[in-house]
């Protein structure tokens, strides 16, 4: 059953990327653009509205810095190409679109369905580490955006600059954190499992 | 800057604040206790009152918060964006390389410091050439708190708790 609901999710995330990102509707504007508005009001539904905000919040600087380059890109006819602002408009959409589609397809898959899975004990302790890892990690950005905004020393220069740095501030804190989290979960469930499997013998 | 008597809703977080007297963070040398028990809102009315107001005046401030471990990546990138080298460093000397780095600021919030280092007063010795005020949320006990007594004065806040309707929480702030 759970090969099942694994495999459903694995071909409905194929079939979204082979239709809306490298397939016959990623120039399709108007398609883009109810796929974005359908996949964000899914998200709103399994989880939250607040929680959908901090999301787009989230990607936000992706698609300005995107957008910005699109720009740059279209003004200086890079390549000779005439279609840099209609090409980067449909990046700016599918890549949110596309992020919060695995997001909540992905937050289908529960702990139950990975202990369930016929694979290694080892892989089943990899996957619950990584599982366990991003969702704590999508908690604490909101916590890590609070305390860099009670930092003064990051608000000389201007608005955009600040801003920049504030997010290199949020990217470089959250990779140091997942990359702490994921060795420390690992070592304790390796651990746990470890001493389970001794006290049952 | 003051925070001026009166009653504060935060709704969200089910506290009602009535304080009773108003805490001037103007005058230099004050250092101030928050006190109360577990779940009357310290950290809140820290966080939620206190430091709006700060930024609202742009008074240059620390805060150290009660989940110093979360916090502590935060520093090491921050300090990592403005061209500190931070890699092998310790969480104190982290925070020494931080708040050296800090020294326009005049207020230093710490939320439960005295938990996670119960020889908190190397913070004192660190900062008290810049800092004016000191706020500082602790379950010490009133004569415990003696690192920052001989050069500041000390002005003990308490948060009791009046009723809890099941919804919100009604607390009083009181100098002592």
């Amino acid at each position: 059953m759970v090969v099942l609901k694994l495999g459903i999710i694995l071909v409905l995330i194929l079939s979204f990327f082979w239709l809306f990102v490298f397939g016959p509707f990623y120039d399709h504007i108007a398609t883009q653009l109810v796929v974005l508005i359908g996949v964000i009001g899914w998200n709103m539904l399994r989880f939250s509205l607040r929680e959908t905000i901090s999301l787009l919040k989230f990607c936000f600087p992706f698609v300005f810095t995107l957008f910005l380059f699109g720009l740059i890109f279209h003004f200086t006819r890079l390549l000779g190409r005439q279609d840099w602002l209609e090409d980067t408009f449909i990046k700016c959409i599918v890549f949110p679109s596309s992020l919060v589609f695995l997001k909540v397809l992905l937050s289908y898959i529960t702990y139950l369905d990975i202990l369930n899975l016929p694979i290694s004990m080892k892989k089943r302790v990899d996957l619950i580490t990584i599982k366990s890892a991003f969702s704590k990690g999508e908690k604490i950005l909101r916590r890590f955006s609070w305390y860099l905004n009670t930092y003064s020393g990051l608000e000389s220069g201007s608005n955009i600059k600040y801003r920049l740095k504030k997010y290199a501030c949020l990217m470089i804190a959250l990779y140091l954190y997942l990359y702490e989290e994921i060795e420390n979960s690992n070592r304790l469930l390796r651990n746990r499992y470890q001493h389970l499997h001794e006290a049952n013998k | 800057m003051q925070i001026k008597k009166g009653t504060y809703r935060l709704e969200k977080r089910g506290l009602n604040f009535n304080l009773s007297d108003e805490l001037n963070f103007n005058n230099s040398a004050n250092c101030f206790y928050l006190r109360g028990g577990n779940g009357f809102g310290k950290t809140s009315f820290l966080e939620k009152i206190i430091i709006p107001a700060l930024k609202e005046n742009k008074v240059p401030y620390l805060y150290i918060g009660q989940d110093i471990r979360t916090q502590l990546y935060t520093l090491r990138s921050l300090l990592a964006v403005q061209g500190i080298k931070v890699f092998d460093h310790d969480e104190v000397e982290l925070l020494k390389l931080w708040i050296n780095h800090s020294r326009s600021a005049t207020v230093f919030i710490l939320d439960e410091f005295d938990k996670y280092f119960p020889d908190h007063g190397f913070i004192f010795d660190w900062s008290n050439a810049f800092i004016r005020t000191y706020i500082m949320v602790t379950h010490l006990g009133y004569g415990q708190s003696e690192a920052v007594a001989a050069k500041y004065r000390t002005c003990n806040v308490k948060f009791d708790l009046i009723d809890f309707d099941g919804h919100i929480r009604n607390i009083s702030i009181k100098k002592e």
